[in-house]
């Protein structure tokens, strides 16, 4: 095959036209769908000569920075003929009638722990603030406990405005969707953060409540709480169970090294997250509109059962029963 | 010389991609400093972002009055919960891979197969930067980083990511002997040089580096391999510097004949 060994700069000065032309297509990293059809077809010829090119200059032994250069071209224009998929919306269907409340099922034990994470500070928190006001005082500061009563003081006879509700609307997705997140994101701590955010966000929650009880407005914080609660403490306790699916496969890891058991538990808690993401959204609407409005009481408590009914219902049967288009692939 | 590459992946900065074409390529993997820049123009760009819209929704407060003042502090929540938590899943989906302040460093993300990512892919490897973070100014991500070979953060490691530069690299020019050998020199070198590729390989990248190393330590690194060059081919050298210099220019000088 000695014929066809060409000098590096003979095979260079052949071939350069055609990488600079390939440079100029791929360089500016323009999205491919935005260029005329002629330029497509032709980065795509371009590119597999490049291809050859590149085994070819290995095969040769050229010299290691046109190996490099070449490397480089071929990782840009492979990079924008292989773009990302477009985001489709039967994927995002799919995942909330289906895929989601499946992935938690799979994940029920440690749903079942992230819930009693959550429910066991609750109640001491809860329990431990109706007895004593000291308690309390020693895991939320007063001034801020002192607010709170007198926030729920007032009572809902007279609703809010609309301003007030839209602005706490807003309030409501960037606090509690952030703390969901967080609870999320720090399981791969090994679980520990998720643990962590779990217990406090119980006793937190707990502890307000009992004060606020023992203040004389528990009617007021329970009647205020019922309507999104279905939805908030849900998907927050949805989050902390990803969370620790997380730094559990980190530790259970099936004969997988760490990060394999942790890719490969990473679908189910993506679609875990995005759930829980959406009943935040959910409960945010709820709790800026609905929860504070001035309907009476026993309505709000009956929509709060209606709620706790269709959440449960929902994540425990859809997405039941067998599928008609399963992929392959999946295990 | 094959079995080297086919044994262990070269502990370099680089991770070996084969595509659907059945093609090797290499792709550079980006480093903490340049992804720390990248993330600085990020944070410039969501502040501004921010502040555009800060300063929109002022003007807004101002014509319409109180009454709007509430609400429009709930917009300006919701656009922070946006801007926190959607700009990277948002750009690196429609851009694939790369965020502004990536563009502006030619580094893109990657699977680490090296396929373009995905919108779950980004989410995952977005959230958890909430855990990087910690305990603070990307603490634990930077800790991540140091020990993983790809420099992958916790985020990359959850969603199977890598980030990876594209810079251009231009092929320089041939390697230029200088002074150039005289005939004396070249006669004590064999006409057929015993060396591998390999080793034509690593005297062509220590060349590249001549001049911008130290020559005491230019002298040093070529003494290693020198001698034994020298005992192999019989040769005897004064600057081994000089002598790879030597090697390089008539293997070139060899490769050009056999094939010209």
């Amino acid at each position: 095959m000695k014929h066809q060994e060409r000098s590096q700069d003979e095979f260079v000065a052949a071939r350069r036209a055609e990488w600079d032309e390939l440079d100029g297509l791929v360089g500016t990293g323009e999205a491919l769908h935005l260029k005329d059809g002629p330029s497509i077809s032709r980065v795509a010829a371009l590119y597999r000569s490049l291809c050859t090119d590149l085994m070819r200059s290995r095969a040769a032994r050229y010299t290691p920075d046109l190996g490099g250069y070449l490397d480089a071209l071929a990782g840009r224009t492979h990079a924008t003929l292989y773009g990302a998929q477009p985001f489709h919306m039967p994927s995002l269907v799919a995942l909330f009638t289906r895929d989601f409340p499946r992935a938690l099922r799979a994940n029920w034990r440690l749903f079942a722990v992230a819930c009693a994470l959550f429910l066991v500070p609750f109640a001491i928190g809860l329990l431990g603030a109706l007895a004593s006001d000291q308690l309390a005082m020693k895991v939320l500061p007063a001034s801020m406990l002192e607010e709170m009563a007198s926030a729920y003081s007032r009572g809902f006879a007279s609703g809010r405005d609309p301003g007030t509700n839209t602005g706490m609307a807003g309030f409501y997705v960037y606090n509690n969707v952030g703390i969901a997140f967080r609870c999320f994101a720090t399981g791969i701590l090994f679980g520990v953060g998720s643990l962590f955010f779990l217990i406090y966000n119980g006793l937190y929650t707990g502890v307000v409540a009992g004060y606020v009880m023992s203040a004389g407005h528990g009617g007021n914080i329970w009647t205020f709480m019922c309507g999104h609660a279905p939805f908030e403490l849900t998907a927050i306790v949805i989050a902390g169970g990803a969370g620790l699916q997380m730094g559990y496969s980190l530790v259970s890891t099936g004969g997988l090294t760490r990060t394999g058991s942790l890719r490969k538990a990473a679908p189910e808690i993506t679609r875990q997250i995005l759930g829980a993401g959406m009943m935040l959204l959910i409960a945010a609407l709820i709790e800026g509109f609905w929860s504070p409005s001035s309907a009476p009481a026993p309505v709000k408590w009956a929509v709060s059962f209606v709620f706790t009914v269709l959440v449960t219902l929902y994540l425990a049967l859809a997405g039941r029963g067998p599928d008609r288009r399963r992929e392959v692939s999946s295990p | 010389m094959k079995q080297r590459d086919a044994a262990r992946e070269p502990v370099d900065t680089t991770t070996e991609i084969e595509t659907p074409e059945h093609v090797r390529f290499r792709h550079h993997v980006a480093g903490p400093a340049n992804r720390a820049l990248a993330y600085l123009v990020d944070l410039a760009a969501r502040g501004l972002f921010l502040a555009v819209f800060v300063f929109l929704a002022a003007l807004g407060g101002l014509s319409v009055g109180e009454s709007a003042k509430q609400a429009s502090n709930g917009v300006l929540l919701l656009a922070f919960f946006l801007v926190e938590w959607g700009y990277y899943v948002l750009f690196e989906t429609i851009s694939s891979g790369r965020t502004p302040g990536k563009r502006v460093f030619g580094l893109r993300v990657v699977t680490e197969g090296g396929h373009p990512l995905r919108f779950g892919d980004s989410l995952l490897r977005n959230l958890l930067r909430a855990a990087d973070f910690l305990p603070g100014a990307y603490a634990i991500g930077l800790l991540v980083m140091g020990r993983d070979p790809r420099f992958r953060r916790l985020g990359d490691l959850a969603a199977g990511t890598i980030v990876i530069t594209e810079a251009r690299h231009l092929v320089t020019g041939k390697l230029r002997l200088d002074p150039p050998p005289t005939a004396a020199e070249l006669r004590g070198l064999p006409q057929r040089l015993p060396l591998s590729g390999e080793e034509l390989d690593a005297v062509d990248l220590f060349l590249r580096r001549v001049g911008r190393l130290a020559p005491a330590r230019e002298e040093e690194l070529a003494e290693m391999v020198a001698p034994l060059f020298a005992r192999r081919m019989g040769a005897r050298y004064r600057s081994a510097t000089r002598f790879l210099g030597l090697l390089h220019y008539r293997a070139r000088e060899s490769h050009e004949k056999k094939s010209g």
